[in-house]
């Protein structure tokens, strides 16, 4: 049997490790458009703080693909995919044939249609490729815009920061910081702590163009506001790679279309990770997108495993502080009862959400403690009786409400 | 002893486990591991692992 992967990031790769470790001896190949072994891509962050040298951003040592006897190819790209064939064509001129294959392309980052979205000075951060030319444009100490006050666009920013640029701005179109993870309260909280490390920020603001004589040197937004930048890092969401699977004809929505087995609209061609749609769901995370990989590589050995989503962890860290959110967390409507506490010299907030006296939703800001026990409860949607008026204290004993399971 | 989760794919470091493929025996708590271990599930280095309460 012999699988071809396309896509060397974290669901293509994890497919062929799993897969390996289920069957000894199943022919493997895993074609990548990048030039590098597997990487996760989190390590950017910290490569662009000058936290983590390029050579310590690989997952595996030099050496293990053959110890796995995987056949990767790198820097090879698959330019055409033929479904009835079950082939790859590869830099336009080379065609593999396959008995399965996995589509794990992942997805690139959406930048918005502005004019001037293509100058010089206007980066993403996705690949190695991205942070190497986004740091050198950076060493001659710019005046840096980040486009998107997503989790993203705030590890971003303070990564930059933490470089040594003290000019960092974060530009978000909502009127709050990660408005899908925390309410007004909480956000405004997050923004004066980042606040207090140095970042600035500018809310509600939609960019409209990015001018400047060759490079970029000013934004322009809807509302007739401008910004100097002399860089400007645009991480505003991302777009499935899903072009080789819509020219294939494979059924596609936003993303590659897979059912509970992952398998796309052609048996034997699967998707994970980033690229594929679940149940009308794009995760763009990797515990959905090792989830997946797993699931299909069971499936590619014959050992058919069924996928019914994944539940994002609610626990972050955003910029070195955590971040729990979790169920419901900016109520509407009747019958809601909300118990909260702000304690912003110690950038705390907590919130509960309750609903006929059951727990829906929950922020919590600033601490871990308790984040585990609450997010449980909200899970369950459980009552928490006895406990509700000690919820927010910071001595608070969680252990306790294990009594109430 | 601590145990430590990845904050990028939530594996658990459990040093009464270790990492038996990395050569990481148990009874190695999370900060003894070497400076260029990663995680074993999906590759990030040590800084993004928070001790859990
Ligand atoms: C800076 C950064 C930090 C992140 N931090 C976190 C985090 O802390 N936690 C979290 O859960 N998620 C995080 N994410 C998101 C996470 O990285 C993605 O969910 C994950 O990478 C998805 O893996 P994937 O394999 O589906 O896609 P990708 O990682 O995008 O890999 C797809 C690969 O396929 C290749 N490819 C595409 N088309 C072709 C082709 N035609 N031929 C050959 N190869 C091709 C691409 O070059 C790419 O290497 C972060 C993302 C970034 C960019
Ligand atoms: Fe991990």
């Amino acid at each position: 049997m012999r699988t071809i992967i396309l896509g060397n990031g974290l669901a293509g790769t994890m497919t062929g490790r799993t897969l390996r470790e289920l069957d000894s001896s199943a022919e493997i190949t895993i074609i990548s458009q990048e030039k590098y072994p597997y990487y996760p891509r989190p390590n950017l962050i910290d490569f662009l703080a000058g936290e983590l040298p390029l050579n310590r951003l690989f997952a595996f040592p030099p050496g293990w693909a053959e110890k796995q006897k995987l056949e990767i190819r790198l820097g090879k790209e698959v330019t055409g995919l033929d479904v009835d064939e079950m082939a790859v064509e590869i830099d336009r001129k080379e065609r593999l044939k396959a008995d399965q294959m996995v589509l794990a392309t992942g997805a690139s980052p959406l930048l918005p249609a502005i004019p001037g979205i293509d100058r010089k000075g206007v980066f993403c951060l996705r690949t190695i490729d991205d942070a190497v030319s986004l740091l050198e444009f950076l060493s001659t100490g710019p005046e840096v815009v980040v486009l998107g006050g997503g989790l993203l666009g705030l590890e971003i920013a303070r990564a930059i920061h933490k470089r040594g640029l003290k000019q960092v701005t974060v530009v978000e179109y909502f009127n709050r910081l990660l408005p899908r993870q925390l309410d007004e309260t909480g956000a405004g909280l997050l923004q004066s702590q980042l606040e207090k490390m140095g970042l600035k920020f500018l809310l509600g603001k939609e960019a409209v163009e990015i001018s400047g004589q060759e490079a970029v040197s000013l934004i322009k937004f809807k509302d007739g506001s401008q910004l100097t930048a002399g860089a400007v890092v645009v991480a505003s969401g991302i777009r499935p790679r899903l072009e080789l699977a819509v020219k294939a004809g494979l059924a596609s929505n936003r993303g590659v279309v897979v059912d509970d087995f992952l398998q796309t609209s052609r048996p034997g061609i699967y998707a994970a990770g980033d690229v594929a749609e679940h149940r009308g769901r794009i995760y763009g995370l990797i515990p959905a997108a090792f989830d997946q990989a797993r699931t299909v590589a069971y499936n590619l050995a014959g050992q058919i495993k069924k996928y019914e989503g994944s539940i994002p962890a609610n626990t972050l860290k955003v910029a070195g502080l955590f971040l729990t959110s979790a169920g419901l967390i900016s109520p509407e409507g009747e019958g809601f009862e909300v118990l909260s506490k702000l304690d912003k010299e110690n950038g705390l907030y907590k919130k509960l959400i309750l609903k006929d006296g059951q727990l829906v939703g929950a922020i919590w800001l600033g601490s871990k403690k308790g984040s585990q026990e609450i997010t449980r409860l909200v899970q369950a949607q459980k009552n928490p009786g006895p406990y509700k008026s000690d919820l927010l204290a910071d001595d608070f004993d969680f252990s306790r409400l294990n009594s109430l399971y | 002893m601590e145990k430590w989760e990845c904050t990028a794919c939530g594996y658990i470091y459990d040093p009464d486990v270790g990492d038996p493929e990395h050569d990481i025996p148990p009874g190695t708590p999370f900060e003894s591991l070497p400076d260029d271990w990663v995680c074993p599930q999906c590759g990030v280095s040590k800084e993004f692992f928070q001790k859990m309460d």
